[in-house]
């Protein structure tokens, strides 16, 4: 207990708090605004994380996901414009909603679903990350070898709609994690003579051109919709129709729990997402509900608690696969081990043993971000109400100048900027034409470790029988081989339905 | 989205080939003493890449025979957002270098603000204001440390 106390002091003394505050303001801020979403604010908030202690840092990022994630509800029900793809349901139960008059009552019931996943999903991590720890603790390279093989082929396979275009993306992320001095023996490799590139392409300004500068491209040419979509808000003076009530409550608690469950599972498994997490919540709850096509036309209260508790109940548990194996699962995550390395920390097994105090004090934060989520969303509800209205033609050129001081002090100056412009670009093109920027972000990230534990591996197994010492390798290899397979299969069958439905 | 899987893959193709033909040979050392040689994870990229996009085009091929639709098109707008943003970027690299990194700034922020239909001049003029100010005061004053 006694060593607790420095932890407990450090996470909730007025500077961190200060941080995580700000944090879930800015993401709050952020995710109100149509079209922006978590990996956006997230990436754009790094440098801000430079000059802060390791567990300020992360608090701050953390609160920032968090605060986003939420957000990104008050654009979906007011606009009917999600704010990432994860809003969607909340849009489709909840825009029928606002236009009824009823805004007010759905708001307060996303920020309370949306807080219940959250902090459902933050004791969960707590309870199984350490665990999972002390098992990943025995794990050796060629174990770990099957093990980042086999994320990677799942997470290719389920965070995009083709298996190839999956499998094409993480591969070319692992590719541009070659870039630099080679681990063994330092020679450059892939450089063109740039001493810049000795280092390897710096994680922050790839993350921000794929994620944030891509984006803003993309929404920067439908600007016109998004004004377009820019609608007023028709209030209603009954006391019943603005607050969450009792028979409210009561619609909404199975969906909530089911949401918590659904996003917490959802999250633990690398690379699903939380659009995966909230649409299954949703059908769900529209398919227990009964009420079919009705739940979109008239809105459903049950329906944007079932989509928010879920899409809120993925971060924190994406966090689950970061902290006990280094494997990110999500970008949130992707971004936070860039955190994480600036910070000098890495994230892992041993993050436990090394930097104990450092994951309970970021167990403690993520808690108080829950608790100033609720309170942020609650008592800021009409301030957000009026900043989705801002024209996006002053948010965007924002963000990007934001995308570029960003990149500028983490790439090295304008090398930085010149990277995360290259990487603008793929990343418009791969969310074109459907390549996973999640997938490429992850094989980027899990790219030097995966050939750390490949060269040891090719070391330590010089014939095929060798392998036989070691089964957990054998059958996460047999699980990713098994996994290409079984998941083409299923997309050949979704994609032949799609067509056999189409007019 | 067989069109645009067909341009993809064969892109895509181009590029694995490029890469084990001529960047991987040219770009990476033989590795010496090495165990392993430097270029075997690169090579497993650029085969796995070259191998995949193989698959995509005769995918797709096989698609557009059987009438599929093309599938994405990227708007002309969007083409036009891409190049005002990489536009904006690049003369405020120009102005940062040769210039002033304030004049660059404000360019990046004033350039896609004109770009997007804002003509309001204290608009043009505030936001970009505001903002550099502000992070200066955070960068400078709040966290202690130095840009440009």
């Amino acid at each position: 207990m006694e060593s607790f106390l420095p932890v407990l002091e450090a996470a909730f003394a007025p500077g961190n708090l200060a941080w995580i505050l700000f944090g879930v303001t800015l993401g709050y801020l952020v995710g109100a605004l149509p079209g922006l979403g978590k990996g956006t604010a997230t990436a754009v908030a790094i440098p801000l994380t430079f000059y802060l202690s390791p567990l300020a840092a992360i608090a701050f990022l953390v609160g920032i996901a968090k605060g986003s994630t939420a957000g990104s509800a008050v654009s979906a029900i007011l606009l009917n414009t999600p704010g990432e793809p994860s809003s969607t349901p909340t849009a489709m139960a909840g825009y029928p909603l606002a236009r009824a008059g009823k805004a007010q009552k759905a708001l307060k019931m996303g920020l309370f679903a949306s807080v219940i996943g959250d902090l459902f999903s933050t004791i969960v991590l707590i309870l199984v990350a350490q665990e999972l720890a002390e098992y990943a603790l025995g794990i050796g390279p060629v174990e770990l070898t099957g093990i980042l093989a086999f994320s990677m082929v799942f997470i290719a396979g389920l965070s995009g709609r083709s298996m190839i275009r999956g499998l094409i993306a993480g591969l070319f992320g692992i590719l541009v994690s070659c870039v630099g001095l080679e681990v063994e023996t330092a020679s450059p490799r892939l450089t063109f003579g740039l001493i810049e590139l000795y280092d390897g392409l710096p994680l922050i300004p790839v993350a921000i051109g794929m994620l944030a500068l891509s984006e803003m491209m993309i929404q920067m040419g439908q600007r016109r919709r998004l004004e377009q979509e820019a609608d007023l808000l028709r209030g209603s003076g009954r006391r019943e129709d603005r607050v969450v009530t009792l028979g409210d409550w009561r619609r909404s608690a199975r969906a909530i729990l089911r949401g918590c469950l659904i996003g917490t599972g959802v999250g633990i498994l690398p690379g699903l997402g939380a659009s995966v997490g909230s649409f299954l919540s949703y059908g769900a709850e529209r398919r227990a509900s009964g009420r079919g096509v009705d739940f979109e036309e008239t809105g459903a209260i049950e329906g944007v608690a079932a989509a928010e508790s879920a899409d809120n109940a993925v971060v924190p548990a994406s966090f689950v696969p970061l902290f006990a194996i280094g494997i990110p699962g999500s970008v949130i995550a992707a971004i936070l081990i860039g955190a994480f390395t600036i910070q000098g920390i890495t994230p892992g097994p041993l993050l436990f043993l090394e930097n104990r105090d450092l994951i309970l004090g970021v167990y403690m934060s993520m808690m108080a971000a829950s608790l100033f989520l609720l309170l942020i969303g609650y008592f800021g509800q009409n301030v957000f109400a009026r900043i989705v209205r801002i024209s996006p033609a002053l948010v965007m050129p924002v963000v990007v100048f934001l995308c570029c001081l960003g990149a500028y002090l983490q790439g090295g100056g304008v090398f930085g900027i010149g990277v995360m412009a290259v990487f603008g670009v793929i990343g418009f093109f791969a969310k074109k034409y459907d390549f996973s920027f999640v997938t490429f972000l992850i094989g980027f990230v899990i790219g030097p470790s995966f050939e750390l534990s490949l060269r040891q591996t090719l070391g330590l197994v010089t014939e095929f029988s060798e392998l036989m010492d070691h089964p957990v390798a054998l059958v996460f290899g047999a699980l990713a081989v098994f996994g290409v397979w079984r998941l083409t299969v299923l997309q050949r069958r979704q994609h032949e339905a799609m067509v056999k439905d189409r007019p | 989205m067989p069109k645009s899987d067909l341009i993809a893959g064969i892109v895509l193709l181009v590029f694995g080939l490029a890469m084990l033909a001529v960047v991987i040979p040219t770009q990476t050392s033989e590795g010496g003493d090495a165990t392993i040689s430097p270029a075997l994870l690169p090579q497993i990229c650029a085969v796995g890449i070259t191998g995949l996009a193989v698959l995509l085009v005769l995918q797709a091929a096989g698609r557009l025979r059987r009438g599929h639709p093309a599938g994405v098109r990227v708007p002309t707008a969007e083409w036009w957002a891409m190049l005002a943003v990489l536009l904006a970027i690049g003369a405020a690299i120009a102005l940062f270098v040769r210039v002033s990194p304030a004049v660059a700034a404000a360019l990046l922020i004033a350039g896609p603000m004109l770009y997007m239909g804002e003509r309001r001049l204290w608009l043009l003029v505030g936001i970009p204001a505001v903002l550099l100010v502000g992070s200066w005061l955070l960068f400078y004053r709040v966290l202690g440390t130095a840009i440009g």
